[in-house]
């Protein structure tokens, strides 16, 4: 065995689980560390928008958002438990080991949006990757003009990073606004799909000069993407992050190629314009 | 590139050269009937060692792809994870490897050490590769009914990316260098000087073996301008997927398909390797996420994106070659005869359907 040129992409690097903080049902934020500083700095340069792969001792791999802003100092993932890896993450405990590479993907251009402003729009877990422009934009506030935030979940309980809403919504100069598709425990907030909110009283959203961002499930990325359409926003200017199967991160196992494009590295972030091209279920 | 001739009897001796350079030599070799393989060659089967035959279905690829390949071990003591990359550099030779299987393996190096990320793996079974390409000359033998190398132009004599490659012009082989290591060779005693007219046989060689071709799918590079163009019907990508039988044969004696799947097996107590092999996406599973959710659920689709992914400008234009080197080998082992050749010959069809009833289409 010798050292290898050329650095191996596919090599995961230890990690240490620090905390870990439920989220909703099922979601959990997992708060953690390279075991390497070197390492942790260098993954650290990450863009919003970008991924990780993760590796599970004895279980396997898997792709997952990088829901934390670079501006932040912590590296966490929001993982919803659906398959072997992500149940095995759940199974973890502070202080466990585990694996990462990455980052991966292309990221949103966040620099090409000086200027403009951003409208948010969450569905259910759509939001953790939406975190990280939040976070992102509201640090570089001033580089911005108008922020809004629209987040919409099956139930009170099910709305992502709640105190970071809470934030927000006390934040000047950002509008926060929240919906629930049934109103339990006390819910006295909006009762609506997220596209409903947009045509609330007080509610006026900026087309011109304005990027969209849009993540959720099919369902509700289909009627939002409708709604934006039909207010006027130009496909260009809607943007999102596609999700698939991918084993390698790196454009070459070939799972998560859509059209033209492999979404781990010419993805996952991707214009309406574009996925509209690429020709498949989003 | 610098040519020299070489006698008929000395032509096995390229393999004793490259074994006493210490290359591990793989040769092709007949099995029973029509099956003939790869294997390495020994002091035992060096005779056995052919020239001419038909080219093994289970391509060359594997010998820097494998089939199967470790990446990784992880082993667990006290909650400590460690992870040890395994590298594997071999110093192997093909002898006999045919110009489509060589421009099969530059399409790899292409995708896997090409754009941003260099496959460090690849590249180790690369590094040291010495390919000996034999022209097709003999079509009794060489060229089947299903090859259709002319169409892509990838053979019957490939151009270049070989090191050395030999052409049977009758009683005696004409070598040609492709690059310096190749050449070296050149200094044994067995490689004679080339005239004039041995080029000018070369040449009339290979003109006459290419009129053997009884593939001739002329429409190809008219099918990858409609590919491109998307102006493929979903009716014809229907046609195609309903003979599909999801048994991923096609992709797996490719010599130009890339994608693999990975996963972690136990090695022992406390121990994993995380191995990758060929996957294909013809199987309903390649493209389903956890929780369930698949973005391609009909065969047409995965049908429509293997040939898509083949022969897509945008693909020939970011690898600078196509994932299509005309082997025929998805011809022959495919059930539903939708290898490529066939599913060119549908798309002309259609075309001409639509051109009939549209005629000012």
């Amino acid at each position: 065995m010798s050292t290898p040129v050329t650095e191996n992409v596919y090599l995961p690097k230890t990690a240490i689980l620090e905390r870990v903080v439920c989220e909703i049902p099922e979601v959990k934020t997992f708060y953690w560390r390279f075991q390497d500083p070197a390492e942790q700095e260098t993954f650290h340069r990450f863009r919003p928008g970008q991924f990780a792969q993760v590796s599970l001792f004895g279980v396997g791999e898997f792709p997952t958002s990088l829901p934390p802003s670079p501006t932040e100092d912590e590296t966490f993932f929001t993982v919803r438990q659906v398959g072997s890896c992500t149940s095995a993450l759940h199974r973890l405990s502070p202080g466990d080991q585990f694996a990462v590479r990455g980052p991966y993907g292309n990221g949103f251009p966040m620099e090409e949006y000086h200027g403009k402003n951003l409208v948010f729009v969450a569905g259910g877990i759509g939001l953790i990757p939406l975190r990280s422009c939040i976070v992102y934009a509201l640090q570089n506030r001033l580089r911005y003009q108008r922020i809004q935030i629209f987040h919409g979940a099956k139930t009170p309980k099910e709305l992502m990073y709640v105190s970071n809403l809470h934030e927000w919504e006390q934040t000047p100069g950002v509008e926060c606004h929240l919906t629930v598709d049934r109103a339990t425990d006390g819910w006295k907030g909006n009762v609506g799909v997220v596209g409903s909110l947009f045509k609330k009283r007080g509610v006026q959203v900026p087309v011109d000069n304005t990027i969209a961002f849009v993540c959720g499930p099919p369902v509700m990325f289909r009627f939002v993407i409708k709604d934006l359409l039909g207010m006027g926003f130009q496909e260009r200017n809607i943007v999102s992050t596609l999700e698939r199967y991918m084993k390698c991160g790196v454009g070459k196992c070939g799972h998560c190629c859509i059209g033209v494009a492999y979404v781990c590295v010419d993805g996952p972030v991707f214009t309406y314009e574009q996925i509209k091209k690429l020709g498949e279920d989003i | 590139m610098k040519a020299r001739i070489l006698a008929r009897a000395d032509v096995l001796k390229i393999v004793d050269l490259l074994r006493q350079q210490g290359y591990e030599v793989v040769a092709p070799f007949c099995g029973r009937g029509r099956d003939t393989y790869f294997d390495t060659v020994t002091d035992q089967n060096r005779d056995q060692v052919q020239i001419h035959l038909p080219n093994p279905y289970y391509p060359p690829k594997r010998f820097v792809f494998p089939h199967i390949e470790r990446l990784l071990k992880l082993r667990r003591d006290n909650g400590e994870i460690h992870i040890e990359p395994t590298y594997e550099e071999p110093k192997r030779a093909i002898f006999g490897i045919r110009s489509c299987d060589v421009a099969g393996i530059y399409h790899l190096d292409r995708f896997y050490l090409g754009r941003d990320f260099r496959d460090v793996y690849y590249e180790n079974h690369r590094k040291n590769l010495f390919l000996v390409n034999v022209a097709c000359t003999d079509p009794s033998q060489d060229i089947s009914d299903d090859c259709f190398c002319v169409c892509t132009d990838t053979g019957p004599a490939a151009h270049n990316h070989f090191d050395l490659q030999l052409m049977d012009l009758g009683y005696e082989f004409m070598a040609v260098a492709g690059t310096p290591v190749g050449e070296a060779l050149f200094t044994d005693p067995i490689f004679k000087k080339a005239t004039e007219a041995h080029v000018g046989k070369r040449r009339a060689i290979l003109d006459e073996t290419r009129k053997r071709f009884k593939t001739m799918t002329s429409w190809f590079s008219a099918t990858v301008r409609y590919v491109s163009q998307g102006e493929i019907l979903d009716k014809t990508w229907e046609e195609i997927g309903n003979r599909c039988l999801e048994c991923g044969g096609c992709t797996y004696v490719c010599p130009a398909c890339t994608c693999f799947t990975v996963s972690d097996r136990q090695i022992g107590p406390n121990e994993f390797e995380r191995v990758r092999a060929w996957d294909a996406c013809a199987l309903g599973g390649f493209t389903r996420m956890a929780g369930g959710f698949n973005p391609r659920k009909a065969v047409h689709d995965r049908r429509n994106r293997r040939f898509f992914r083949k022969l897509a400008h945008h693909f020939i234009q970011r690898e600078l070659t196509m994932a299509c080197v005309g082997c025929g080998r998805c011809v022959a082992v495919c059930h539903g005869n939708i290898g490529m050749p066939t599913v060119v010959e549908m798309v002309r069809r259609a075309t001409t359907e639509v051109d009939n009833e549209h005629p000012s289409h």
